[in-house]
């Protein structure tokens, strides 16, 4: 891709508004599709909030400062559309987010969009049981192979504070698998 | 036991699918759909005709309206009966000699009609009214 800041340039000004979105959508929709995914679980959830997440990045372009890089703004936007989508799905269910993931994931054997076996869905199960934050980091260290460096600057949280999630995380996943 | 361990090689996938180019490319025409257009404001030329046409129907309203306008205006200049007894009963720069000064012989003629009175009806009228012998003194 072009220089980031030229690129940006190229998103605001409405005469190449057009091109350079398409160039965006088609360099993000594929791994932002693997975020959310790793986040909704089912694949028709995850295609509603990949679009409801280019939607907002279209809208919001205008008040995109540059203090942080595309890419990172970006699954900042994903990464809020999709809890938030979680969120509001278990309360009009009336059911907890944990349950609602659970039953995502009871349903995955029959997604076409699933080749696990009972391996991946028993790492599944064990991970819906951390607490969200956890599960973030999880996800995108063990699963995206996002840097420490690029997690802190999307979620906002200290590099060291991610090492310590993920530690916690990975013993106790580790510790549910073998006790099961 | 066996130990459960993670960093395994090699290691355990999610085993989500990455759908198919197809899917992307659908994804892609549907959402560039959705966004709000950035297209410059154009006015139609119908807009323009549409913009002269109220201006000329706003003139003809005017000159069709400004005829009755004055006639209203003039309607409020003729000042009716009541109006002119209220002003000569409550202002006092008025007095009686005024009054006459503004007769003419024509108005002291048409004052001077006979009226067919009897006796017993101006007795009735003189019992009747305090104020008329006021108006006789004076």
């Amino acid at each position: 891709m072009l220089d980031e800041k030229e690129f940006i340039q190229q998103l605001l000004n409405p005469k190449t508004q057009n091109d350079a979105f398409q160039k965006l959508l088609h360099t993000y929709q594929k791994p932002l599709y693997n975020h959310i995914r790793n986040i909704v679980l089912s694949h028709d959830d995850t295609d509603d909030v990949l679009q409801n997440t280019f939607i907002k990045v279209f809208q919001n372009l205008k008040n995109f400062k540059g203090e942080s890089k595309l890419f990172s703004w970006m699954y900042r936007i994903a990464t809020n559309e999709a809890l938030t989508f979680l969120n509001q799905k278990a309360k009009k269910s009336g059911i907890s987010s944990e349950t609602l993931q659970n039953k995502a994931i009871d349903n995955l054997k029959a997604d076409v969009y699933f080749d696990g076996n009972e391996i991946q869905i028993a790492l599944q199960k064990a991970i819906v049981t951390l607490p969200e934050k956890q599960q973030l980091v999880f996800k995108m260290k063990y699963f995206e192979e996002l840097k420490y460096e690029e997690i802190s600057e999307i979620l906002g949280t200290s590099v060291g504070a991610l090492k310590a999630s993920y530690h916690h995380a990975v013993k106790k996943i580790e510790s549910l698998l073998t006790t099961n | 036991m066996k130990e459960f361990k993670l960093n395994t090689n090699p290691k355990i996938e999610s085993g989500f699918k990455t759908p198919e180019d197809l899917y992307f490319e659908k994804f892609s025409a549907n959402l560039l759909e959705q966004l709000p257009k950035n297209e410059p404001k154009t006015i139609s030329l119908f807009q323009k005709k549409k913009t002269i046409i109220m201006m000329v129907a706003a003139v003809f309203v005017l000159a069709l309206a400004i005829p009755s306008l004055l006639n209203n205006a003039n309607r409020y200049n003729e000042l009716d009966t009541t109006t002119l007894e209220n002003y000569i009963s409550y202002q006092s720069n008025v007095n009686q000699y005024d009054l006459i000064n503004a007769l003419d012989e024509e108005d002291i003629n048409s004052l001077g009609t006979n009226i067919a009175l009897e006796d017993q009806t101006i007795e009735d009228i003189l019992v009747t009214n305090n104020n008329l012998e006021q108006y006789i003194i004076e």
